[in-house]
């Protein structure tokens, strides 16, 4: 950043912060637009659409505190306006986002094989596991989970962050982390049982009734 | 499978409950000292949810560590061009 012979001007200094902001946030960006859009290109655009829109919407940031939120927010805006068509990945709509029936119902749901072997995973599975091939797990997951997932537990968004970002209540959050780990690691464990790790195990059947 | 029990004056909260605050409480989320202590105590004596639990707290890690895409540096070069723009 250059040095400034003379006082900065509110309009220099709101720049400076935003370009700051966005250099600190560049990779979590990029990351997230990746996940959402599938494709370099289509990740690239919307983060390059993200940064010129979010120029336009600075007088929207009230509280510069809140910059990441409001930045993955209107990246995630972006890709539903211009990107989520072109993204060939599971949608929402074709799953439940209310989790009224609770965790019961949700375990409830699963195959008792998956049941018995997550309270006991192959740990060696876990370790080996590439990172390809979990990332290859969020991306078959409806988009909704697949957001929520990577803006909490790739890029590190608090709870109440990624609410922010999604437009959503934070109780929303809360509930798609459950779902959508649960989902998650049932995608984990058809690739196990593929590579011969979730080998099929005695039970004493449902564990959750 | 534990479900909810009283354990020298700790009442269980049960499987289901445990696995209801299973990610606010390993994402750090679970602010109540009360649901933290409830949680806690039922992990303590449940093999089921603990093992449950370290296998969601090894794949948390492996999320954690998989985040570290790198923007390419012709989207870096477009941004700053943009923002010179501006």
């Amino acid at each position: 950043m250059a040095v400034a012979a003379r006082p900065m001007t509110g309009i220099e200094e709101t720049k400076a912060f935003f370009s700051r902001g966005i250099e600190a946030n560049m990779d979590a960006l990029y990351g997230t637009a990746l996940r959402l859009a599938g494709t370099g290109a289509d990740a690239e655009d919307l983060v390059a659409e993200t940064v010129s829109k979010a120029w336009s919407a600075i007088g929207s940031l009230q509280d510069r505190q809140r910059f990441r939120p409001w930045i993955f927010r209107i990246l995630h805006n972006c890709f539903i306006s211009n990107y989520r068509r072109a993204a060939v990945r599971p949608q929402e709509s074709a799953y439940e986002e209310d989790d009224g029936g609770g965790v019961a119902a949700l375990l409830n749901a699963q195959p008792d094989d998956f049941l018995i072997w997550w309270a006991n995973p192959e740990r060696q599975f876990f370790n080996n596991m590439l990172g390809s091939a979990i990332m290859q797990a969020i991306d078959g997951l409806p988009e909704a989970f697949r957001t929520t997932i990577v803006l909490v537990n790739v890029e590190g968004l608090t709870y109440d962050e990624a609410a922010e970002a999604l437009g959503v209540p934070p109780g929303t959050v809360r509930s798609r982390m459950k779902r959508g780990r649960t989902m998650l690691q049932k995608a984990l464990w058809e690739q196990a049982r593929e590579e011969g790790f979730a080998s099929p195990q005695t039970g004493t059947g449902r564990e959750h009734e | 499978m534990s479900s909810g029990k009283e354990d020298h004056g700790h009442e269980d909260i049960g499987c289901l409950a445990a696995i209801e605050a299973f990610y606010a409480y390993l994402d750090g989320e679970l602010s109540e000292p009360r649901a933290i202590e409830d949680f806690e105590h039922h992990m303590s004596h449940c093999r089921s949810c603990f093992s449950r639990a370290e296998v969601e707290r090894l794949l948390s890690e492996r999320l954690r560590q998989s985040g570290n895409s790198k923007a390419p540096e012709d989207l870096r070069d477009r941004v700053r061009r943009l923002m010179d723009e501006f």
